[in-house]
């Protein structure tokens, strides 16, 4: 007889416990309601992407010196580097370049090792088409630029929250003069010099 | 509409105009009956684009989204637009099917919810027909709903559908259990199975009179069993997407699909509507209205104090029930899908017992303090 009451206490703070849980959930999802909603409204606004962001890359035909080392830190050897050797300057002369972005994983490691900065990161990231093989950038398409989400009259510019001036916290209407918190690199550098 | 004592008589007074103009009575009374119907209908339609607006918005809002926006004010015909679609998609019987099943299928789910709305009080004497056994006719109509989702899992000729379906006849029939015990509780103080007597024992002392009080270990019962019912979330196992695409609608489209689905939202709003009747007082305002009009020195039986009257009976019912149903989104995106041996256990080893518990304590102290409990 104890025992079975025992259980049903147990059975009952359980029961208890699991409502109280459940309540705390609740207050959880009642609290995020009167939070601000983080929509981005896609082709109307678009985030500004960061600097360090790792999107379509640039390749400019001209400073390539055909070394291969692109291919050699890929870790799919994806670059595709078309060079013949010309006898009479003795260098190698780079004919066609291309990269595969249906197979790209944007880890930049090419542009990392690059030895002459010929190959560079953009912030474009609109790579949807509608045949996998037109990802295929030969070095014309790789030496386009993007066109910029702040200049683009149909787009609204959203800075993303890390971007965002100080005690700001919606990124809509906020005064593109107005920098973001805490100091930029050039100013941090500037800083240093004056006080030495 | 009928009226047994006080309050606007609606049906009265149309077909009194009708005889008046040299009409029979008997053809006065059948120009009389569509009437409630259609306004039932017109009214559990236009619940069914609110509560989906309301599970939309509120889901957006839950994670921090914006939910819809651009089809009108707030997206407030968001609903409507998704129901035009679903009524001009093409309505696909699979070959393999069994045609007559499942077509029956989703007609069998809604219409049992839609014939519930028969015994639905929004006021004193605003509801269809006041039988005796109201609330009984409910638990029984929604009965048939397992029925209609075991055909339309079965005749779907698919292995999700048929699982979503034995899951959903599973559920509904193991919910049935407790949440007809709950009503019994009630049905035990009040002495009648009639809505209107329900809540009309609850009248008279506004807030402190409603059976919540009285029920509440019934109360909570009762809500889970209703929400295990309409297959909302926590209990949402037929339809899990994650295991069973879409249960038993998945083989389903086009108007077929929206019977589904507008027979899953027309019965949350009816059990969120029966919590409220059976426990929240109906339409019953938190001060007693009756009171507050003499405190105030003018006569309740005033035709324009019995319009107001009436007005805030109405929107109590429909206050309570729609904070009920908000109170059922926000636990569809609070708690997380529970198993269906969880499932099971929780009706047949947790909510049974404690119902039958319940129901004997309610008697009980039924005939200890028959002041309070009924006698």
């Amino acid at each position: 007889m104890l025992n079975f009451l025992k259980q049903v206490g147990d059975y009952a703070k359980e029961s208890l416990q699991a409502a109280k849980y459940i309540g705390q959930g609740l207050s959880v999802t009642f609290d995020h309601m009167r939070r601000r909603p983080v929509t981005v409204q896609y082709p109307y606004e678009k985030l500004i992407p960061s600097e360090r962001y790792r999107g379509r890359i640039h390749f400019e035909f001209d400073k390539c010196i055909a070394c291969e080392v692109c291919v050699r830190v890929c870790p799919i050897n994806l670059p595709v580097v078309d060079w013949e050797f010309n006898k009479d300057l003795k260098k190698k002369e780079l004919k066609h370049y291309s990269i595969d972005f249906g197979v790209c994983i944007f880890c930049g490691n090419c542009v990392e090792y690059c030895p002459t900065n010929c190959l560079s990161m953009t912030e474009e990231y609109e790579l949807a088409t509608y045949d996998r093989h037109d990802l295929n950038y030969d070095s014309v398409a790789l030496g386009r630029l993007p066109y910029k989400v702040t200049d683009d009259p149909m787009v609204t510019p959203l800075r993303e929250f890390a971007y965002l001036p100080k005690g700001e916290i919606d990124p809509h209407g906020v005064d593109p003069k107005r920098g973001r918190a805490g100091q930029r690199p050039e100013e941090i550098v500037a800083g240093s010099q004056g006080n030495s | 509409m009928n009226s047994m004592n006080a309050g606007i008589d609606l049906q009265g007074s149309f077909i009194q105009s009708l005889v008046d103009l040299g009409l029979p009575a008997d053809v006065a009374k059948a120009l009389w009956m569509p009437l409630p119907m259609l306004l039932m209908i017109m009214v559990a339609t236009v619940g069914v684009l609110i509560a989906v607006w309301l599970e939309r918005k509120i889901s957006a809002a839950a994670q921090q989204r914006i939910g819809p926006e651009y089809a009108g004010p707030l997206g407030v015909l968001q609903p409507v637009v998704d129901g035009i679609k679903l009524i001009f998609k093409e309505d696909i019987i699979p070959a393999k099917a069994d045609g007559l099943l499942f077509t029956l299928g989703p007609v069998l789910v809604v219409i049992p919810v839609f014939l519930s709305y028969l015994v639905v009080p929004f006021g004193q004497s605003l509801l269809i027909t006041n039988i005796g056994v109201g609330v009984f006719l409910w638990i029984a109509l929604s009965s048939i709903q397992p029925i209609g989702l075991l055909m339309a899992g079965y005749a779907s000729n698919n292995k999700y559908s048929l699982l979503g379906g034995l899951r959903a006849a599973a559920q509904s029939i193991s919910y049935e259990i407790p949440l007809a015990l709950a009503v019994l509780a009630v049905v035990m103080m009040s002495n009648s199975l009639s809505t209107v007597d329900i809540v009309e024992q609850q009248t008279g002392y506004g807030i402190l009179g409603w059976n919540i009080w009285r029920q509440p270990a019934g109360f909570l019962i009762f809500w889970i069993a209703a929400l295990a019912e309409c297959e909302r979330l926590p209990f949402d196992l037929p339809e899990a997407e994650e295991e069973l695409v879409a249960g038993y609608q998945t083989e389903y489209s086009g108007m077929k699909f929206g019977l589904f689905y507008v027979g899953s939202y027309v019965n949350l709003i009816l059990s969120a509507l029966m919590v409220a009747i059976l426990y929240l007082g109906g339409w019953e305002s938190p001060v007693p209205l009756d009171q507050l009009a003499l405190a105030l020195g003018v006569s309740p039986s005033d035709p324009l104090v019995q319009i107001a009257i009436g007005t805030i009976g109405v929107t109590m019912t429909l206050f309570k029930t729609y904070v009920l149903v908000f109170i059922a989104i926000l636990l569809r995106w609070t708690l997380p899908r529970v198993r269906i041996d969880q499932l099971l256990d929780l009706g047949w080893k947790f909510l049974l017992p404690v119902s039958l518990v319940n129901l004997l304590i309610t008697a009980a102290l039924k005939l200890t303090f028959p002041f309070a409990f009924g006698g």
